[in-house]
């Protein structure tokens, strides 16, 4: 009661007429005053900044980060907003492409992305609703294969990344290919997302992958690796530790069902995507 | 601003396309500015809002379709979910559970299933939630029934 009364009492707000649209419109300026601290995509930074966030914090964290020292040397932060999963995996995978220029990857991935636009077609997306991100996506994907009018360089592959009409756009595809991914394989998929929530398999994509900014678990990871056929290697960064009291760093990969199936599973699969995941959060770590 | 342009664009190829394959949804672009759109909607049968057409008023903002329309009801309406002042509507994919899958015609889908299945539990309109979450299907039915043929249906003779 009290505090209703200190809120009617203030001066300043009308909350009579502050309505959702208000609280949408404080929520991106919230945003935007956000966006000055941290960009989508950070620079390369080495490992001792990461220690220096724990300086004064846990001493197993600080351990683990010793240990990520060994094989790991550097590290590029992505904004916290709930679509840095995607962001990482967007930039890593560019990146590993101009590094490369692999083109036979390049073939093997669009044949994929293709798919994804068959698969969502037959969900009965409108082409509409999507082709404009996927058309994005291709244009990078083009771009980074130099020795074009339109190539691009590394300089100009983080500038676009910060580029938000670029970066949100291309996170965007890559919530329609999880989705398509998710639905397709719905049999698959249903027990795992029983397991995080309570929603059925078009709930979850609907409320949780669709949506821009909202957060990404082992499913969305599994169907965006799956979908795409590209292994990703996701590096654990918290505070657990074993009985024995050794401390390890745990990573798990995800090997796209492609790539596991195909009877080539005595091969060792060494994925060019690495993140390193602290709990809500991912960020790029780059491997010695 | 190009990006949002062009695809509203291609909504407007759609919606003259598909005009006759939902009756009950009447989009309209303004004729000068392609951010601004009106719908009519046919309340829902076996609903209080039968028999009424309701209007709505879109506004696109330029970050579309990354961000959703804003959408209100101009006509007068009696519903929890709707804002009996403004006609602001309370709706998730309006707000957080908004993407671009969505399409202006469908949203005007979801709201016409909002006038079928209200949400008493989120009310905007508090009179109207206050009635359901009563109990009082009927005092909620005979007033929505009165703003409908008040508001929402043409005047006789």
């Amino acid at each position: 009661m009290e505090k209703q009364e200190e809120i009617n009492s203030n001066p300043g707000a009308d909350w009579e007429n502050f309505r959702d649209d208000d609280i949408m419109l404080q929520h991106s300026a919230i945003r935007d005053e956000q966006a000055h601290k941290i960009l989508f995509l950070g620079d390369k930074e080495p490992l001792s900044a990461l220690a220096a966030e724990y300086q004064s914090g846990s001493s197993i964290l600080l351990e683990k980060i010793k240990l990520l020292d060994e094989k790991y040397c550097a590290i590029r932060r992505t904004r916290g907003d709930g679509n840095c999963f995607f962001r990482s995996f967007m930039f890593s995978y560019l990146e590993h492409i101009l590094e490369t220029q692999d083109k036979a990857e390049i073939d093997r991935v669009k044949v994929n992305v293709e798919e994804c636009r068959k698969t969502l077609q037959s969900l009965g997306y409108a082409d509409f609703t999507f082709e404009d991100f996927f058309a994005l996506f291709l244009e990078q994907l083009e771009s980074v294969v130099q020795g074009a009018d339109a190539s691009i360089s590394h300089d100009e592959l983080v500038e676009r990344s910060r580029d938000q009409s670029i970066s949100d756009y291309v996170v965007m595809f890559f919530r329609f290919v999880t989705s398509g991914e998710i639905r397709k394989r719905s049999e698959f998929f249903e027990p795992f997302i029983l397991g995080l929530t309570n929603a059925t398999v078009d709930q979850f994509c609907k409320s949780s992958v669709e949506p821009m900014g909202e957060e990404s678990d082992h499913v969305h990871i599994t169907a965006l690796s799956d979908a795409l056929g590209v292994p990703v290697r996701v590096v654990y960064l918290d505070n657990s530790s074993c009985d024995t009291g050794g401390v390890s760093v745990n990573h798990h990969d995800f090997v796209p069902c492609s790539l596991s199936n195909d009877g080539s599973s005595g091969l060792e699969i060494n994925p060019y995507i690495t993140l390193l995941y602290r709990p809500g959060h991912y960020d790029i770590l780059y491997p010695k | 601003m190009q990006a949002s342009r062009a695809r509203l664009f291609k909504e407007y190829k759609e919606v003259q396309r598909e005009k006759t394959a939902d009756p009950d949804i009447t989009l309209v672009c303004d004729d000068t500015n392609i951010f601004k759109w009106t719908a009519l909607i046919k309340g829902p049968s076996e609903t209080p809002y039968d028999g009424g057409v309701f209007q709505l008023a879109f506004a696109v903002p330029e970050q579309y379709p990354l961000q959703p329309p804003q959408v209100r009801f101009l006509t007068k309406i009696f519903h929890p979910n709707v804002h009996f002042k403004t006609g602001e509507i309370c709706l998730d994919i309006l707000k957080n559970a908004w993407s671009p899958a969505w399409t202006l015609q469908s949203v005007c889908r979801a709201i016409i299933a909002l006038m079928a299945h209200p949400e008493p539990d989120s009310p905007l309109n508090c009179d109207s939630g206050n009635l359901l979450r009563s109990g009082d299907v009927r005092g909620f039915n005979s007033m929505a029934k009165m703003y409908t043929r008040l508001a929402a249906m043409p005047k006789k003779g």
